[in-house]
């Protein structure tokens, strides 16, 4: 598999006289995948997002994105076309009057003339099914929306990663499931890398790989199907479980004989129908 | 301190182009001592509700009651803080505004601004601090060095410490790990049933809704359009789907454990073990019945 971020060693610290935020990471990331960062208000999360994209550049060891280091400063500017990010207030991120104009200030940032600007912005709004909204003002739309536009500032300038940094987590249900909704078909239709840090696990089950992070330090990596079979460990970094085993864990504590293999809810349905029927 | 709305109106931007009917009509009781959770689709008037309740927004037409406050639509100016006192209101993200440069120094800010002395102040802040659980080896540090829930709590604690009978809170837990959000609401469940507090809650979290509130109002369109028991609510699901709201999780994976078992019931169970007890009754019926 192509790999298309490689952190290696990575430790960062806010300030000398502070401790170490990120202590030692090392991780990749495939091309075309879907890989969620998990762990409490606090474990580091964020902060490593920004050392994917150079916004913060560690003091130890080496970001590798698509082939720059972040530390090269003449790449810089590269790196972020490559790695966009949401972040988590729709507010905090609308800078145009309007729709069209949010969506074009990147491309203008990042020098592109006006026919491939109209061109990428028309391809954009339609990704993200906002071309109806080209001309509407911020304040008119929802946050689900704004969310979706921020998505199309990004995939305008043709990025091959993006990072969503708790994107969801200040939107209505609706909202959630639009932004999902329409990462997804970002990542199978365009082969888009995605990055999401989040605590919505039912989100993060669905991922191709999961990281767990607490305390500064990356302590598990795999995929949701195995990490969450040790429950224990997440309980213990004060991370919640995904429903289907909440409510395994409760129907076995009642003696109903089930596996530890659903992680999914129609799994379990499927399998408490199974052994019911077999009774 | 009953809580009415008769017949509340509240349009933003009157005689613009951008005139907006933010609540049409609204009549509702939150009764004293209760704790109501008021959810909708953004847009649907619940935060224009709640900005009705201490003061922040005045109705455009209807009557509201606090206690013995009453507010008039097209009333003179009138002295908002006796009612602000009693009403504490909890806004997203509070600890956003959080500036002082000691915790109990900001926790004292609130009760200071309502003519309470230093000393009193000093005390109430300390007995709120200990409310929310934040020891006293902190109270004398920077609340800028605390966690995201801890600064959340200290913004709670300068609420508190003004001593409101009635507490606001809009999305309480937005932004919050699992584990925090877990903490806030058992902290507001707490202070509802030790304090006898009021709190009103605005959430997106339906399963917060059914386990923590007595009531439960559903706004859209600026109406509430549905009121009563967490149970009596969350039974209305086609209801709630039309105005985009969902049911809790519970309800949905119990939803598909009957759909296959081929049955149009619906189970109001809205903790982890009440709905384990339900699937076992699920299958236990289904085999009763071959």
């Amino acid at each position: 598999m192509e790999k298309i971020i490689e952190v290696s060693d990575l430790s960062y610290r806010y300030s000398e006289e502070q401790p170490y935020v990120l202590k030692n990471i090392n991780f990749t990331v495939n091309k075309g995948e879907w890989l969620s960062i998990v762990g409490h208000n606090g474990s580091g999360k964020s902060t490593l997002a920004k050392c994917l994209n150079g916004l913060i550049l560690p003091q130890k060891g080496t970001v590798n994105v698509g082939g720059y280091v972040t530390s090269d400063e003449e790449k810089i500017w590269e790196i972020r076309r490559l790695v966009g990010m949401v972040f988590q207030n729709p507010d905090n991120q609308f800078v145009g009057a309007t729709v069209q104009d949010d969506v074009a200030f990147g491309m203008e940032n990042h020098g592109l003339s006006r026919e491939v600007m109209i061109e990428r912005l028309t391809e954009a709004l339609r990704l993200v099914r906002m071309d109806q909204f080209a001309k509407s003002e911020p304040h008119r739309l929802s946050g689900g929306q704004k969310q979706r536009v921020a998505i199309a500032g990004i995939v305008a300038l043709r990025p091959l990663i993006i990072i969503m940094d708790e994107s969801t987590s200040m939107l209505d249900p609706e909202g959630r499931k639009e932004i999902i909704q329409t990462v997804r078909a970002l990542n199978r239709d365009r082969h888009l890398t995605v990055i999401s840090i989040t605590h919505d696990l039912e989100e993060a089950i669905h991922s191709d790989r999961l990281l767990v992070m607490n305390d500064g330090q990356l302590i598990r990596e795999g995929k949701p199907r195995d990490i969450f079979k040790s429950t224990e460990l997440l309980r213990k970094v004060g991370l919640d479980l995904p429903f289907a085993i909440k409510m395994r864990n409760a129907l076995r504590a009642k003696g109903v004989p089930l596996s530890d293999t659903a992680l999914f809810q129609e799994e379990l349905v499927d399998e408490l129908w199974t052994l019911h029927s077999s009774m | 301190m009953d809580i009415t709305f008769e017949h509340v109106t509240h349009v933003y931007g009157r005689k613009t182009p951008f005139e907006k009917r933010a609540l049409d009509d609204v009549s509702i009781r939150i009764p004293s001592g209760s704790f109501t959770s008021i959810i909708g689709h953004t847009g649907s008037g619940k935060s224009t509700l709640v900005q009705h309740i201490n003061g922040l927004l005045k109705p455009s037409e209807g009557k509201i009651t606090v206690g013995d406050f009453v507010i008039h639509a097209h009333e003179k100016k009138k002295d908002f803080k006796e009612l602000r006192k009693r009403v504490g209101f909890v806004f997203q993200y509070p600890e956003h505004q959080l500036f002082e440069e000691t915790i109990i120094k900001d926790v004292c800010f609130g009760p200071m601004n309502f003519g309470v002395s230093d000393a009193e102040a000093t005390k109430r802040a300390e007995e709120s601090l200990q409310l929310v659980g934040l020891p006293s080896s902190f109270w004398h540090r920077s609340p800028f060095d605390l966690s995201g829930g801890q600064m959340r709590r200290v913004a709670i604690a300068g609420v508190l410490a003004v001593r409101p009978q009635v507490i606001i809170l809009d999305e309480p837990t937005a932004g919050l790990d699992p584990k925090g959000r877990e903490e806030i609401l058992s902290l507001f469940d707490d202070l509802h049933s030790r304090l006898n507090l009021t709190v009103i809650m605005v959430t997106h979290n339906m399963s917060d809704a059914a386990n923590y509130s007595d009531q439960v109002i559903v706004m859209g369109e600026g109406k509430p359009l549905l009121a009563g028991s967490p149970k009596h609510v969350f039974l209305q699901e086609d209801l709630l789907r039309k105005v985009g709201l969902d049911i809790p999780e519970t309800m949905l994976f119990l939803n598909k454990v009957l759909d296959k078992a081929g049955s149009k019931d619906k189970i109001p169970a809205f903790t982890i073990d009440e709905a384990a007890d339900s699937v076992i009754s699920i299958l236990n019926g289904v085999k009763d019945h071959v």
